[in-house]
């Protein structure tokens, strides 16, 4: 064949499945099954659609082991197909929008489903859909039955059409209009892909025995071309390729006769050597059925088509549950039991460098080291005079108390400071004079602050010192007074010790926030006291 | 796989089982592992401190013996002035009772809290040791407010102990009309007397 082909990749996503499991095709007429092993199958067993050949059905399941799954294919004449484009949605809202359309269309069967096939190019960019289902359920259900009776796991149910994709594949086919044409158990097999999708299929009842055959599928074709036509899939001006799949090389002449009634149909023939070649089933294998490709295109990779309820399936799930639940614990075991052994290692490498230090030529070990390091400063610390304790706290105790003689304060700074201002203050009179050296400024009344303890973390202790005295003499003229102790912290405030002076009293209350009372009369010594309170505090570094 | 329902765990229940058990084994198995890798790493690691502490300790074994040569002298004084090692409450007693008589006051009132850490201590940078403080008031009657200065030097020169002063409040008193020989003042003051422990050394 020379036909244009699909791109060829060396990787691939989607690689042939070599899993084992039970391939089973159903139709109307036949039943085979192969056992798909590495990969592919040696031959079918056949069995008659009758009551015969399902107790012959049964028994064969019964000889497979239970836990194989089931990939069942069905070629039947109640099938349909439709492509149909949907508003595009995702979700929960895709999944229950699909569901109402397939119970629209098809209410009567269990085995229905839907695959996107991607969007449509106008604006709307609806999803498009294909829809399938197998009208006729009654046709499978002795043979689902038996094998759900026999306990083994049904994976799928798949109309035979939907396998044809990876016959395109496997061919590399690459044609835009293709209709695969097929002689199978029931009939003929007439299904047209579109850019390589599965759009429409349809099986012909044909007695293959007659002699005119082969004239009834040429005829067959030739109706295909136009009912794709009516239902407006391609128009008679495209052009239609037909891929005569000939597993058993009969059907040459139908190939010509095509090729001959319709020129504006390309007809190739797949022989049966080429089928082996190309798709990689083995000769007695297509022999054994005539079913026998598509089984074998099943085994290499399940559709997505899978018409199976969820009922059905079940043991499947379960199956593939519990091999999940095998393979977690699996790994599970393998990670701790690495983890494991990686600690042990490394506690055993940890253990070997206590044991030895490999820095030392003689390998002796650290804890030995120890104790002669040790013993040598012992033997070192007898040639030192007898100390009460180590060199180091000796030091930092001279230290201290170095520091503490260094930062010991007395209030004669104060109190000479306070005597030299006095002499140029001579109204003045000191009743009381507190000093303080801490972290906060001394307080009326002497007290102190919580004993002890500085007042704030990191705050630098100052000499802070409160006179408490009055003007004499004093005959009621208040701005007088007022003014020679602004004067006296004017003259303290000057000296270069002092950081702060502060009047915390004056005779006289004149803020208007407080009420003001007196007696303005005047005489000598009737006019009361002027006394007052004042703060001075040094500079920290004094 | 759609949502599985209890008929479907309980058919699972013998494999949930088996890795319920393998991750429990597993978890056993690599929290005991880990532990004896953290206890094994720790010992490696205190095993290397105590092998660096005893080279670095041989290799300043000389420093030492110079550091203990030039203050055994200053320390040995520390501990006869009191500062270092126990409170000596006794010579602090007996030093205000000779300052009061040299400085020739009126008599000097007392009263010594309970020892307390020095609040002042982190400034001092003491390392091991431990600093401590016992505040006492003290009353005193002055002449005049030059026989505080002169109590306090004295009270430092009798070496009874290292305090510091905290704070001095002084008043005038009525003195009445005979002037002489009456005091004038009154001083209240408060003292912090400062001891040093070294490590090792319990409070009596």
């Amino acid at each position: 064949m020379n036909w244009p082909a699909l791109p060829k990749f060396n990787f691939s996503f989607n690689r042939p499945d070599t899993g084992d499991k039970l391939l089973i095709s159903v139709s109307a007429r036949q039943v085979s099954a192969a056992h798909w092993r590495h990969g592919h199958f040696a031959g079918c067993d056949m069995f008659t659609y009758s009551d015969e050949g399902l107790g012959a059905f049964k028994s064969y399941l019964a000889e497979i082991r239970k836990s194989l799954p089931v990939h069942m294919l069905v070629d039947a004449v109640e099938e349909d197909y439709r492509f149909e484009s949907l508003p595009h949605s995702t979700g929960r809202d895709r999944s229950a929008m699909v569901n109402r359309k397939l119970k629209q269309h098809y209410r009567n069967t269990p085995y229905i489903s839907a695959q996107l096939r991607g969007r449509d190019s106008d604006k709307r960019r609806d999803d498009r859909y294909l829809f399938c289902a197998l009208t006729n359920p009654e046709l499978i259900a002795g043979w689902v039955q038996a094998v759900i009776e026999c306990e083994l796991p049904l994976a799928g149910i798949y109309l035979l059409p939907a396998v044809s994709r990876e016959l395109v594949e496997r061919l590399q086919l690459a044609q835009t209009n293709l209709l695969l044409v097929s002689r199978n158990s029931s009939g003929l097999r007439l299904t047209f892909l579109r850019e390589q999708t599965l759009r429409i299929s349809r099986l012909a009842r044909i007695d293959s025995t007659t002699p005119q055959a082969i004239k009834s599928y040429a005829e067959e074709i030739s109706n295909t071309r136009l009912y794709l036509h009516a239902l407006r899939v391609m128009t008679l001006d495209e052009q239609l390729s037909v891929l005569i799949v000939d597993s058993d090389d009969t059907l040459a002449e139908l190939a010509e006769i095509i090729a001959r009634d319709n020129p504006n149909i390309e007809c190739r023939r797949l022989a049966r050597a080429e089928i082996v070649a190309r798709v990689g089933i083995a000769a007695p294998a297509l022999d054994s059925s005539a079913d026998a490709l598509y089984l074998h295109l099943l085994g290499l990779h399940a559709p997505d088509s899978n018409l199976a309820p969820a009922n059905v399936t079940f043991g499947y799930r379960r199956q593939k549950f519990r091999r999940g639940i095998h393979a977690a614990t699996a790994v599970t075991a393998f990670v701790m039991a690495v983890s494991g052994a990686y600690n042990w290692y490394r506690i055993y490498d940890i253990d070997l460098e206590i044991k030895s230090d490999s820095e030392t030529a003689a390998r002796q070990t650290a804890a030995r080291q120890i104790a002669e390091l040790q013993a040598q400063y012992r033997e070192a610390t007898q040639q030192y005079p007898a100390a009460p304790t180590s060199g180091e706290n000796l030091r930092r105790a001279v230290e201290i108390s170095q520091k503490i003689g260094a930062t010991t304060r007395s209030p004669e700074t104060m109190m000479n400071i306070v005597s030299r201002v006095l002499e140029h203050s001579p109204a003045i009179t000191v009743k009381s004079f507190g000093w303080k050296y801490g972290a906060t400024n001394i307080e009326p009344g002497g007290k102190t602050a919580e004993p002890g303890f500085p007042a704030a973390a990191g705050s630098a202790r100052r000499q802070s010192g409160l006179i408490d005295g009055e003007v004499r003499p004093f005959r009621g003229d208040h701005r007088a007074a007022i003014e020679t102790i602004n004067g006296f912290a004017n003259l303290l405030s000057q000296q270069p010790e002092v950081a702060e002076v502060k009047i915390t009293k004056l005779p006289l209350n004149i803020s208007p926030a407080s009420a003001l009372s007196g007696n303005t009369t005047e005489g000598g010594g009737l006019a009361g006291t002027a006394e007052f309170k004042l703060l001075l505090v040094f500079k920290p570094t004094l | 796989m759609n949502a599985l329902d209890l008929h479907t765990l309980k058919t699972l229940q013998r494999p949930l089982g088996v890795l319920a058990a393998v991750i429990a084994i597993g978890a056993i198995l690599l929290y005991y592992t880990d532990r004896a890798l953290q206890s094994a790493q720790r010992a490696a690691a205190q095993q290397e401190s105590q092998l660096r502490e005893a080279r670095i300790q041989l290799n300043k074994s000389g420093e030492e013996k110079e550091t203990i040569v030039r203050y055994l002298g200053r320390y040995q004084y520390l501990q006869q002035l009191g500062f270092v090692g126990d409170e000596q409450r006794i010579n602090w007693l007996d030093g205000l009772r000779l300052a009061n008589r040299e400085t020739r006051l009126f008599g000097v009132d007392y009263q010594i809290g309970a020892q307390q850490p020095y609040p002042y201590a982190a400034e001092l940078n003491p390392g091991q040791l431990t600093l401590y403080q016992s505040v006492m008031k003290i009353n005193l009657k002055l002449l005049h407010e030059g026989d505080l200065m002169r109590f306090l030097r004295t009270l430092a020169q009798f070496g009874a102990g290292v305090f510091s002063v905290n704070q001095c409040v002084i008043q005038r008193v009525d003195a009445g009309d005979d002037l002489r020989n009456q005091p004038n003042l009154r001083a209240e003051c408060e003292l912090a007397w400062i001891t040093l422990r070294p490590p090792g050394e319990k409070k009596s």
